[in-house]
């Protein structure tokens, strides 16, 4: 039995250099020492399951459950409900980029559907995005992250990211944290594509 | 102990081999859909709530996918068989304790009976009920187990890496051979 331990310890040592390679090559490969989750709070992770589902704790006006809004004041967000945020994109000052929008999810959900106008920023290869989104953060009034909505962090990572880069002030950021969920519920316009792409439906209540 | 008829111990090595050969691919597969989206998996692995270190955390979830991929393609190969097997068994383990303990905060935390959780454990084939995962888990630690036993060597480039090349892959299965793998 000796050999054989002996022989996995080698494979093992083998295939983390393996690993360690290959995740350095690939384009899709983690920063290892990179936070990928700003202001965590382990605790506060909701577990998995009907009862986190949007459909199923929908318990105040914001789209999204109370424990969700409780976590995000406790970190220094400031919340939008879904009335707000649909006040804010028929607010004129959204016509002239003082308002944004700000979708943190990646390209895939991106494509297939997005708040009208809104910017990109996937938190999780802002080198890809922080250059298109900075020069819009800095003119803005106000900034409305939001991402799937439901059990979705990505909105809230994506703002204490942006907040703590100093990308954009803690005043003018608001996390919607119905997200895409809530907004394709209430049946406002969704653009599909890239940003300004002009192909905008309809939301499915 | 009388020894197996020469009939049945080919279609035991044959068996072992086609063991080898799926728990391979099953390992390849399962580590290329979490290699080609190591952030869905970074966020999966981080909701057991077993590392809280950002180093750590991004290590296992950028490493695993692609440990598991080399496991199994040296399983596939037929190189250090006995070795990569062992690897896939100190994964399968932890990580099977580490999704039965999460499905069972759930059914805690929701009053759901067990064999209806359902979600994605990050084990690479999306949302699945739980129950049958453990079931499938238990299926390959079992035939991990099994190629620890030294048979099938056939079809394979190098069965042992610590051995003398005469130990490398016989075609057919010999009574000789035989004895040799008990050795």
């Amino acid at each position: 039995m000796k050999k054989p331990l002996l022989e996995a310890l080698l494979v093992a040592l083998t295939a983390a250099l393996f690993a360690f390679a290959a995740n350095a090559l690939s384009p899709h490969g983690l920063k290892l020492g990179r936070n990928y989750f700003p202001g965590d709070t382990i605790e506060a992770h909701p577990l998995p399951g009907p009862a986190n589902h949007l459909t199923a704790t929908v318990t105040n006006a914001s789209g999204a459950s109370d424990a969700v809004v409780a976590r995000l004041r406790e970190k220094g967000l400031q919340v939008v409900d879904s009335a707000q945020a649909e006040s804010l994109f028929q607010d004129p000052r959204f016509q002239q980029d003082s308002i944004i929008f700000i979708d943190a999810r990646n390209d895939e959900h991106f494509q297939e559907g997005h708040i009208p106008r809104a910017y990109q920023f996937d938190h999780y290869h802002p080198e890809t995005y922080l250059a298109a989104i900075l020069p819009a953060c800095q003119r803005a009034e106000q900034i409305v992250v939001y991402c799937n909505g439901g059990d979705c962090e990505d909105s809230e990572h994506a703002a204490i990211s942006l907040r703590d880069s100093g990308a954009a002030a803690k005043e003018k950021l608001f996390v919607y944290p119905g997200g895409i969920k809530d907004w394709e519920a209430s049946g406002r316009p969704v653009e599909t594509g890239s940003r300004g792409s002009g192909q905008i439906h309809k939301g499915k209540p | 102990m009388t020894a197996s008829p020469p009939r049945v111990r080919l279609a035991l090595d044959i068996a072992t081999v086609l063991a080898r050969w799926f728990l391979g691919i099953v390992f390849i597969y399962m580590g290329m859909q979490k290699a080609v989206d190591p952030v869905t998996f970074l966020k999966l692995v981080r909701q057991y709530e077993f590392v809280k270190n950002p180093l750590l955390l991004n290590t296992i979830a950028s490493t695993l996918p692609w440990f598991e991929i080399f496991c199994g393609l040296m399983l596939v190969a037929g190189v250090a068989v006995r070795g990569a097997a062992i690897n896939l068994i100190a994964m399968l383990v932890p990580f099977s304790l580490l999704v039965l303990r999460r499905a069972l905060a759930i059914a805690a935390t929701q009053g759901t009976p067990f064999c209806a959780i359902k979600f994605d454990c990050g084990c690479g084939g999306g949302e699945v009920v739980i129950c049958h995962k453990l079931i499938e888990n238990s299926g390959l630690l079992i035939l991990a187990c099994w190629l620890l036993t030294g048979r099938g060597r056939q079809l394979s480039a190098r069965f042992s890496l610590l051995k003398p090349a005469s130990d490398a892959p016989t075609p057919v299965s010999t009574p000789s051979a035989t004895a040799e793998y008990r050795g």
